[in-house]
């Protein structure tokens, strides 16, 4: 059930388990067999989907949802890591800190929204209000836990070679590191796809997570799962493709695949 | 196998290549300090083999790392060819029990070998050092590999090659092969002699096996009590050079065997 | 077990667990700047006294506590029926790895889509009542349950089925002396991952849809203007929240003492 045996091998049962699915799916609704008003047959969506292209909306949404992500995730992995170095490589700080992050780090994302609104209304800074902060803990964790992590057999190896602190942090601490920070980076951006959609629908009306509202409110189920397809796409493609990124930047990831 | 053993000749002269001078070391525990290991006075010959045993939780490890500079001495002091320890000396390494720890798992094995002379030496020098090194350990082939693709002895020996590249008068080893199947182990056993023959290095070796501290060591050393204190010292008066089976069937051996055990029981 | 008792274990297991207090010397330190720094009235920033006032407030008209009882039943119900499906339909998935391939797809198309967007989807579906809320939290729910439960059955050692086999167990046996109790730290695992999503969930709908809740008080507050209310309210989430992840670290923890302490992997 990971993304290991999704990818790599054949599964044919699995495969044709999933398209008979489907394939019902569409026969049912087609044929009539089951009415129900909300429920679009597959096709259904594959057209909604067409027509948002064509019309010329799902770009623009696209493109705003993504901008959005970007600079969210951007703000949360710079302070996140940043922090996280800080306070991994001073157990003082950790002290004087940790209990603060450990209640706010529980705080549901979209109870910020309410907030983002009175603030600044409808705008991407509402979205920025919603995403940033429940963004920032896995990386800031992830980072934290890595550098104050570091095997103390590490440090003995950089003392017995007597490398001086800059060659320790450069050559020993920061490449031991990156694994858990990237996978922190990469539960991030996942996270912050789902704030900003959430954002999106009850916040900022633009972008996907308005869309998928903004159809099921003029009752076109059609183009609302064809929006939420669209999510789930975007969202396995940035995954996907951080993944990819990380492990040719730093093949040494390749040990640790991080929680699923 | 030639029996030729550079015994400390050269520009190191005849003195003990490594020393401790009624050494005890103190550590935090608790609420206070637990004194660990208790006037400490050994020598360590140029291209002898010491191993050391002892009961577990004598301070084996706390003399390995006071020899080593990583940890200071409450009262005594250590001396590397005379000079007193200032810091983990240039020329003793120390080679850890658990290698995958200490093997930087992200750097290929040749850049882990290099690890110790990259900052010191110019590339040329660097590149044959880590060829001879792995060779010394018979690695060559998986100079690109990375660590953690290996299997425990070849890290083990990885970590050994990393150590000899920096041509170490000292090698300090903390049980190295005690994670390591039966067989690897004995093949590895023969590997240090092979590299004592070749380098002249002298090797101080912690171990729970006492028939690998009797095949391995010139000398034994019992570290016994709670603090640790040295019990008794074994010349260890074997035939060189040292066989798996037949020197492992000696009388002597046994007898070796035996009083050592006796020695850690009492 | 008597009361006391019951309150000195969970007082010792938070204690233990919790990190140095002085750790609250940021928030601390940031609430006390907003509040000392706030003299006029600013709509948009009104200092953490204000906010105690707005919460009063919000008891004195009687609407602080139903909607905090909805959120909350809304939330345990929604868990509850997520832990009997996921379990119910994680552990023949994890048992069997011919259902468990022939479904595995299937399960990673749904798993892609996040679980906020399925609250629209059950709006135009159930309408804008109770029922659609609850059905949305389980839908939510189920993912971190049902994989933990089907991927921990999966994982059992199958030296434990080689024994249930020699003491030739029957499958009810099986299933309830072996398997159950090796999947239950997953279980617990799973809920302890569902809980901050059921949470997320039951407000993202209250707000959406202004179905009775804290959410719902929210976004009223916030379309009043009210701004104390509304992060009076963020407060009580916060609190809230802290307090259910609290409870159940107590119960599992509680739970658990028998099984040998595996290293916990942190799931978001």
């Amino acid at each position: 059930m990971d993304e290991r045996r999704f990818f790599a091998g054949i599964n044919w049962p699995g495969t044709a388990v999933f398209v008979l699915v489907g394939l019902a799916w569409e026969v049912v609704i087609r044929s009539g067999l089951l009415e129900y008003e909300y429920l679009p047959a597959p096709s259904a969506i594959g057209l909604g989907l067409g027509q948002l292209a064509r019309e010329g909306t799902l770009a623009p949404d696209i493109a705003h949802t993504l901008i959005a992500v970007a600079i969210g995730w951007t703000v949360a992995i710079t302070v996140g890591i940043s922090l996280g170095f800080l306070l991994g490589l001073s157990p003082t700080a950790r002290r004087y800190s940790l209990a603060s992050i450990e209640v706010l780090r529980p705080m549901p994302g979209v109870a910020f929204a309410p907030v983002g609104l009175l603030l600044f209304g409808f705008s991407l800074k509402t979205e920025m209000v919603v995403t940033i902060l429940p963004v920032l803990w896995p990386v800031l964790v992830n980072t934290m836990g890595g550098v104050s992590g570091v095997h103390p057999r590490l440090y003995d190896v950089s003392r017995t070679f007597r490398l001086s602190r800059k060659d320790t942090i450069l050559h020993v601490i920061l490449p031991a590191v990156m694994p858990p920070i990237v996978v922190g980076a990469r539960i991030s951006l996942s996270l912050a796809l789902v704030l900003t959609v959430v954002a999106e629908m009850v916040g900022n009306p633009e972008g996907l997570g308005y869309g998928i509202v903004r159809e099921q409110q003029a009752l076109r189920p059609d183009l609302m799962f064809a929006y939420i397809v669209t999510v789930g796409f975007i969202g396995i493609v940035l995954n996907a493709g951080m993944l990819a990124l990380a492990e040719t930047v730093f093949p040494s990831s390749r040990q640790l695949r991080g929680p699923q | 196998m030639s029996a030729e053993r550079k015994s400390g000749s050269g520009d190191k002269g005849a003195g003990p290549a490594l020393e401790c001078r009624s050494v005890t070391v103190e550590l935090p525990h608790r609420f206070g300090r637990k004194r660990i290991i208790e006037d400490i006075s050994l020598q360590v010959r140029s291209g002898e083999f010491l191993t050391i045993v002892g009961p577990s939780g004598t301070g084996k490890t706390t003399l390995l790392r006071v020899m080593g500079g990583l940890t200071s001495p409450a009262s005594g002091s250590v001396l590397v060819h005379g000079k007193e320890l200032d810091g983990p000396p240039d020329n003793v390494v120390i080679v850890f029990q658990d290698y995958s720890n200490a093997l930087l798992q992200w750097r290929t094995v040749a850049a882990n070998v290099a690890f110790g002379i990259e900052r010191t030496l110019d590339r040329t020098d660097i590149e044959q050092r880590v060829r001879d090194a792995l060779a010394l350990v018979g690695l060559e082939k998986n100079a690109e590999d990375h660590p953690w693709q290996l299997s425990g002895g070849m890290q083990q020996r990885v970590q050994i090659a990393r150590a000899l590249a920096l041509r170490p008068d000292v090698m300090l080893m903390d049980e190295p092969f005690a994670a390591l199947d039966a067989m690897t182990k004995a093949s590895m056993q023969d590997e240090l002699f092979r590299v004592r023959d070749r380098t002249g290095t002298s090797f101080v070796f912690i171990t729970h096996d006492i028939e690998e501290a009797v095949y391995l060591g010139d000398r034994i050393a019992v570290l016994k009590g709670s603090p640790g204190r040295i019990d008794q010292v074994f010349e260890i008066g074997l035939p060189a050079p040292r066989d798996q089976l037949s020197t492992r069937q000696l009388p002597q051996f046994l007898e070796f065997r035996y009083a050592v055990h006796q020695a850690i029981g009492r | 077990m008597t009361h006391s008792r019951l309150w000195r274990q969970y007082f010792t297991v938070v204690a233990a667990a919790l990190p140095p207090a002085r750790g609250m010397l940021p928030l601390v330190v940031l609430l006390g700047a907003w509040q000392l720094s706030q003299t006029g009235n600013s709509p948009y920033f009104p200092p953490p006294s204000d906010w105690c006032n707005g919460l009063v407030l919000l008891e004195k008209s009687g609407r602080l506590y139903p909607a905090l009882l909805a959120t909350t039943m809304t939330m345990l119900l929604g868990l509850a029926v997520a832990v009997v499906i996921g379990v119910g339909v994680g552990l023949p998935i994890g048992v069997s790895p011919r259902f468990s391939r022939a479904v595995g797809p299937l399960l990673e198309f749904l798993r892609a889509i996040p679980p906020p967007a399925i609250v629209p989807v059950a709006i135009l579906f159930m309408g804008y009542d109770e029922r659609m809320k609850l059905t949305v939290v389980v839908i939510a729910a189920i993912w971190p349950i049902l994989l933990n439960t089907s991927s921990a059955a999966e994982q059992i050692h199958p030296m434990l089925l080689d024994v249930a086999h020699s003491f030739r167990l029957s499958a009810v046996d099986r299933m309830r002396l072996i398997i159950l109790p090796s999947v239950v730290p997953a279980i617990l695992l799973g809920i302890r991952v569902a809980l901050p999503l059921a949470i997320v969930v039951t407000l993202l709908v209250e707000i959406l849809t202004s179905v009775e809740g804290i959410g719902a008080l929210m976004i009223g507050a916030q379309r009043n203007f009210q701004s104390p209310q509304v992060y009076g309210l963020l407060v009580l989430i916060g609190l809230f929240g802290l307090f259910v992840n609290s409870v159940f670290a107590v119960f599992e923890a509680i739970l658990l003492r028998r099984w040998p302490p595996k290293a916990q992997s942190e799931n978001f």
